[in-house]
């Protein structure tokens, strides 16, 4: 089976693959630009994308503006032309800005989870930015849909519909997480489809419908061809990679990971999330009250967090393992070695 | 009342409830269930029938159905 390119607004790849957004720094200009030169989608992380900016810890929101713009024109000059994109949580307290300084940055796809992305649209008109929610219900595509529609008088340019095997924050309750049978994959993408197909006959324009969460080689994704689906959006392959921006020891806790290491918590953001158990989780609850001068989360009460999220994550970015966690694909315990993007590409398209 | 109506006319038909058990004192979220998507639903509702805009900022701050009831007929009456 050949894999037909992936079209989202103006933009096609030759692979309908996604390379998920990873925060925090877990994709970024390193491994965007080369998934993006393999021909497949490559997606930069916003999340605390200032961490290297020199004043990140004095002016969070400003260096994350920069770091976004860093990373953006870093990714374009490195891509060759392939196609790229930036995930932005609208969770985040300066969400807007960051979409703004995207779409500034001319930047060919936004996708928006962690939250609805309902004003989208109004960010990009006249531009040549697609925006792509990433939702993990039809319940949820269909009112963003609406919404769009409605006030903007917009369809999504393609959706991603993320279920409950995905890595990082999932878009489910603990308890629809332990009924995984009711919940699959497969069963929300059916729904989506259908939904997508009725916008689609309304508004005269195709929605692609992009399936996300516990894909892992090329018959996965052959089977969500088949239900009709336009292409796959794939996170924890991606981090078994050289090109990867995450640090050698957070690498190692993937490789090193098995199944029983997969463990889901509910983090400050205030989701559900899978990561891979270490010392760091084990110790939870035990820390000191966290300093925070920026509460850079809407769902994030600084005074209630049992920890900072992003200094977390950006410790296990950069390799403090003990200080930090690593968020994980449902899959993570298959992850036996790392390869080039060139290599991973090639096994998942031929 | 008649915005009262209206607006248990909208959560019946959003959530698994019945007119009669919602009063200006349920809380949208702890009695009624509703959950985000429901919210944003029942807002759009509400735009539609009495045609006028409510910024998510305000909509942040509606907890019970009396908090959704004083902002319409604050709005309606600038109206």
């Amino acid at each position: 089976m050949e894999f037909k390119p992936l079209i989202i607004g103006n933009h096609t790849a030759a692979v309908p693959i996604i390379q998920g957004g990873m925060g925090v720094g877990i994709s970024l200009s390193g491994l965007a630009s080369a998934v993006s030169r393999q021909g497949a989608i490559g997606v930069i992380s916003a999340i605390e994308i200032g961490m290297d900016e020199p004043d990140y810890r004095q002016n969070k929101r400003k260096a994350n503006i920069q770091g976004l713009r860093n990373e953006i024109r870093r990714t374009r000059a490195l891509a060759d032309g392939g196609v790229f994109g930036v995930n932005i949580m609208a969770a985040i307290n300066n969400y807007e800005e960051m979409v703004r300084t995207a779409v500034e940055e001319e930047v060919d796809i936004i996708i928006v989870g962690a939250g609805l992305p309902l004003n989208l649209p109004g960010f990009v008109r006249g531009t040549n930015t697609a925006v792509v929610p990433i939702v993990s219900s039809a319940k949820a595509f269909q009112l963003i849909g609406r919404k769009w529609a409605r006030d903007f008088g917009y369809s999504p340019d393609a959706v991603i519909v993320e279920g409950p095997l995905a890595g990082g924050h999932l878009g489910f309750s603990r308890s629809q997480l332990e009924r995984l049978d009711e919940n699959r994959l497969e069963n929300i993408v059916i729904d989506v489809l259908t939904e997508a197909q009725r916008f689609e006959d309304s508004s005269g324009r195709p929605i692609p419908v992009i399936a996300a969460g516990g894909i892992w080689d090329k018959e996965d994704i052959k089977r969500f061809i088949n239900l009709g689906c336009q292409g796959v959006q794939m996170g924890t392959r991606f981090v078994a990679t050289f090109e990867c921006d995450a640090s050698d020891e957070f690498k190692e806790a993937y490789l090193d990971a098995d199944e029983d290491d997969v463990l889901i918590i509910t983090s400050p953001v205030g989701m559900p999330g899978r990561v891979i158990r270490g010392s760091f989780i084990d110790s939870l609850g035990e820390g000191e009250k966290i300093k925070c001068r920026y509460n850079c989360l809407k769902t994030c009460n600084p005074a209630e967090a049992p920890y900072c999220i992003a200094d977390a994550l950006i410790n296990a970015k950069t390799g403090n393992m003990d200080k930090g966690f690593a968020f994980c694909g449902a899959n993570v315990g298959r992850v036996d070695r790392i390869v080039s993007v060139k290599e991973l590409i090639r096994e998942l398209t031929q | 009342m008649a915005i009262l109506d209206d607006l248990k006319d909208i959560i019946v038909d959003i959530l698994d409830v019945q007119a009669q058990e919602i009063t200006e004192e349920s809380k949208l979220v702890e009695d009624l269930k509703a959950d985000s998507l429901d919210i944003v639903e029942m807002l759009m509702q509400i735009e539609d029938k009495f045609g006028l805009q409510i910024p998510e900022s305000t909509a942040e701050d509606f907890k019970t159905v009396k908090d959704v009831v004083d902002y319409l007929e604050k709005r309606l009456q600038e109206k």
